[in-house]
């Protein structure tokens, strides 16, 4: 119980408690039980009105007694059996931790049963349960959405578009799992201030146009061989290790137009997917690299 | 009989009568709030619980500033719903070094209180900058001046951590002298971004719930 108050705090609140339910228990006596309450005592000098009528000469209502009652006998009771008397955890030993951690693992045992099945099965039966894929699909939109679009087409020249076959951290299962549990962080550098200002033009015309055949003529092919030859592969087929690009294909995350790959190359890119391993169970996981991995 | 000339002496006695009322309805407090205020639980920090870097507490008076906290929560409660949703429900212990805390009381939008490293930076830049260009159905109001302010401009900083040192934030003075430093040359989305991705980031998502 690492909430509960100290031991002179725990004390206070006990005796305060416990005093306060005598001082009550000797206040229902007194106004109902005491022998002779209300006996008229000529030398008070109380006024008296219609009469009769004096202050105690009619016995206090009989509801204001049982409710009293009950709530004591009630407060007595909770007491006991619930923490609150200081530290002092009740008969029950109920706390709002284990309330929860029970209900949590209760929880889970009752999901259990489907997520074993679900790790179980091969990706391709996956696939081609419409229910799973149905399930997989609104956990996209819940969990990757919010970058990636609901359609899973990207967005932004920023978030990369997950329809199509060009990843740049990878496409097979293994490599989207790897993405989804720990996460992927690209670290394209700054390339301002160390390629020379006169020649990022020719290196921009060049790597937009790599996928042509006459390219390895062009001037840019060799500051491209200095710089960008380690990440990019020598023909700009990319590496799947680094997250870098293809640059052979139309397919632009960052935009494909000169002033996008002029930007790219200038002050790098540092997109960042972040990890979900403790954010998803290893069968949501296994759903969504599924249905990321399905045909479409 | 004894009953009877103790009340005759209180309603007599004016001074007696009101420190009996004062007595009575003391006594509540004196065991409720009382014992609270010397609860270690609550002053001992959670998991990896800091004090807010000079950024992340200029990001948290921007927060405070543009009024995050009335469409926004910081308190994850011990619900299942919601620890599925969001992340392991708050401890107390997570909230010492908050002054005052952000627990908030509406949920116009999520809950943020363990929103550290869900999206990247750069999806929190667009996102305040611009919320419909990530979340087309998001009616959250964009913070477009949050990119052109300076993070300096948000108050003194030393001065603020000065007075948390002095309200028992273990702050150390080389901090506080490197605090403007850290600030140079960020702008209030900067500072923002570097607040929330830090949000609940001190109990670990391992010993959930």
């Amino acid at each position: 119980m690492a909430d509960m108050p100290g031991d002179f705090w725990s004390g206070w609140i006990m005796v305060l408690t416990l005093v306060s339910a005598a001082v009550v228990g000797w206040l229902i006596w007194s106004v109902y039980f005491s022998p002779t309450p209300h006996e008229p005592e000529e030398e008070l000098n109380e006024p008296v009105w219609d009469g009769d009528m004096r202050e105690g000469n009619a016995p206090a209502p009989m509801w204001w007694f049982w409710l009293i009652l009950g709530a004591t006998v009630f407060s007595v009771g909770y007491l006991m059996l619930y923490p609150g008397l200081g530290s002092f955890s009740g008969m029950l030993n109920w706390s709002q931790d284990a309330r929860v951690s029970n209900a949590y693992e209760h929880y889970q045992n009752q999901f259990q049963p489907v997520r074993e099945e679900i790790l179980a099965t091969s990706l391709d039966d996956l696939q081609s349960s419409s229910g799973r894929m149905n399930t997989a699909s609104r956990l996209f939109a819940r969990e990757c959405a919010a970058c990636h679009g609901r359609d899973a087409s990207g967005q932004l020249s920023m978030f990369p578009d997950l329809t199509d076959q060009e990843w740049q951290w990878g496409a097979t299962a293994e490599q989207v799992e790897q993405t989804l549990r720990s996460g992927r962080r690209a670290s394209m550098p700054a390339w301002s201030g160390v390629v020379e200002e006169s020649q990022l033009e020719p290196l921009v015309d060049y790597v937009m146009a790599m996928d042509g055949s006459d390219s390895d003529q062009m001037p840019g092919r060799a500051v491209y061989m200095t710089y960008c030859v380690a990440c990019h592969g020598a023909q700009g087929e990319g590496n799947v290790l680094f997250g870098a690009p293809s640059l052979r294909d139309d397919d632009w995350l960052y935009g494909g137009d000169r002033a996008s790959v002029l930007a790219s190359i200038t002050a790098g890119r540092t997109g960042v997917m972040p990890a979900f391993n403790d954010r998803l169970n290893d069968a949501q996981i296994r759903l969504l690299v599924a249905w990321l991995t399905r045909e479409q | 009989m004894t009953g009877m000339s103790l009340h005759k002496k209180l309603e007599e006695n004016t001074g007696l009568l009101i420190f009996g009322i004062l007595v009575v309805s003391a006594i509540g407090g004196l065991v409720q709030i009382l014992p609270v205020l010397n609860q270690e639980s609550l002053e001992t920090p959670t998991g990896s619980t800091q004090p807010y870097s000079a950024v992340a507490l200029t990001g948290r008076d921007i927060y405070i500033r543009e009024g995050c906290s009335v469409c926004h929560t910081q308190q994850v409660r011990p619900l299942i719903a919601e620890v599925e949703r969001y992340g392991p429900y708050s401890r107390s212990g997570e909230f010492v070094y908050d002054r005052p805390f952000l627990w908030g009381s509406k949920r116009t939008g999520p809950d943020l209180h363990r929103l550290a490293g869900k999206y990247s930076d750069d999806w929190h830049r667009v996102h305040l900058l611009d919320p419909r260009s990530v979340i087309p159905e998001s009616i959250m109001p964009a913070y477009p001046w949050l990119e052109h302010a300076p993070a300096s401009g948000v108050g003194d900083i030393q001065k603020k951590m000065q007075v948390l040192q002095r309200l028992g934030h273990p702050y150390t003075q080389e901090q506080i002298e490197a605090a403007p430093q850290q600030l140079e040359g960020l702008t209030e989305l900067d500072a923002l971004v570097t607040y929330l991705q830090q949000l609940g980031s001190a109990v670990s998502r391992e010993e959930a719930p």
